[in-house]
């Protein structure tokens, strides 16, 4: 269901040296570190349009709905966890050949921009928007 | 950062820091102290002289920053000074960008791991 909530989207990039196809199949492979899922005590996982997943870590759920699967480009699933305060946030993943590398880049919309979950809002603006670059980045850099 | 440490911020210690801090910055008077202070310290009577409001507004003020850990106030001699800390705002930062910290932390784990195998592969 859409509602006209505020949101935020984190997005990350990576340069992955090895081809887009062996990437993708990396990001669904729970063997491998660094995928959200390597990282599950339980895992639960169905790579597939409209196929489910839930993992959880430290007791913690997290579940969500596979949306899109263009293996070697892009896939997207949802994301539900107790930091999303129980909407749904979406998770878009693309893979763009670079050369002998993947340009690996993920997207994480939708997440509610809630009191409390962002704190104030004009504090927040104010504060992301000046003092961020004023007072020294505390957040990485992306790349 | 942590997953573990992650989901402590959520505890209502944090929650209230962080509400102080926002509290602290939502006021353009206060946002004019800081940007002020970040150019060094100062006495309580520079603080206020471009203000066009009453002393005790700008100690009410003075006193929420306190209150939010963004301002500290030594002695040097006679003088009290006042001077700015950017740590809280920096923590409040962190904490926005939670998913970017985890997300990040992922990807590095991911690329690491497909370096590592380049290497393994060429040897």
């Amino acid at each position: 269901m859409k509602n006209s909530k505020k949101t935020l989207e984190v997005k990350v990039d990576r340069t992955i040296p090895a081809p887009p196809s062996e990437v993708f199949d990396g990001w669904l492979n729970p063997q491998i570190p660094g995928n959200p899922w390597n990282m599950a005590e339980k895992l639960l996982l169905n790579p597939e349009v409209d196929g489910f997943f839930y993992w959880a870590v430290k007791g913690t759920p997290h579940y969500g709905r596979f949306t899109e699967m263009k293996r070697p480009a892009r896939m997207q699933h949802t994301w539900v966890s107790p930091n999303t305060f129980g909407e749904e946030s979406t998770v878009t993943v693309t893979f763009k050949k670079q050369g002998e590398d993947t340009l690996m880049t993920l997207v994480h919309s939708g997440i509610p921009d809630t009191d409390a979950g962002r704190g104030h809002e004009k504090g927040w603006k104010y504060f992301l928007d000046i003092f961020l670059e004023q007072f020294g980045n505390g957040s990485r850099k992306k790349k | 950062m942590t997953l573990a440490k992650h989901y402590t911020l959520w505890c209502i210690e944090s929650m209230d820091q962080l509400t102080d801090v926002l509290t602290a910055i939502s006021h353009p008077t206060r946002r004019a102290i800081i940007g002020q202070l970040a150019n060094g310290p100062a006495r309580f009577l520079d603080i206020a002289e471009p203000f066009d409001i009453a002393l005790n507004a700008v100690t009410k003020h003075l006193k929420m920053l306190d209150r939010a850990g963004l301002i500290e106030r030594r002695k040097q001699g006679r003088e009290v000074l006042i001077s700015f800390r950017g740590e809280p705002l920096r923590e409040v930062a962190g904490w926005v960008h939670e998913y970017e910290q985890f997300w990040n932390e992922r990807l590095d784990q991911f690329e690491q791991h497909f370096r590592d195998k380049k290497k393994r592969e060429k040897k």
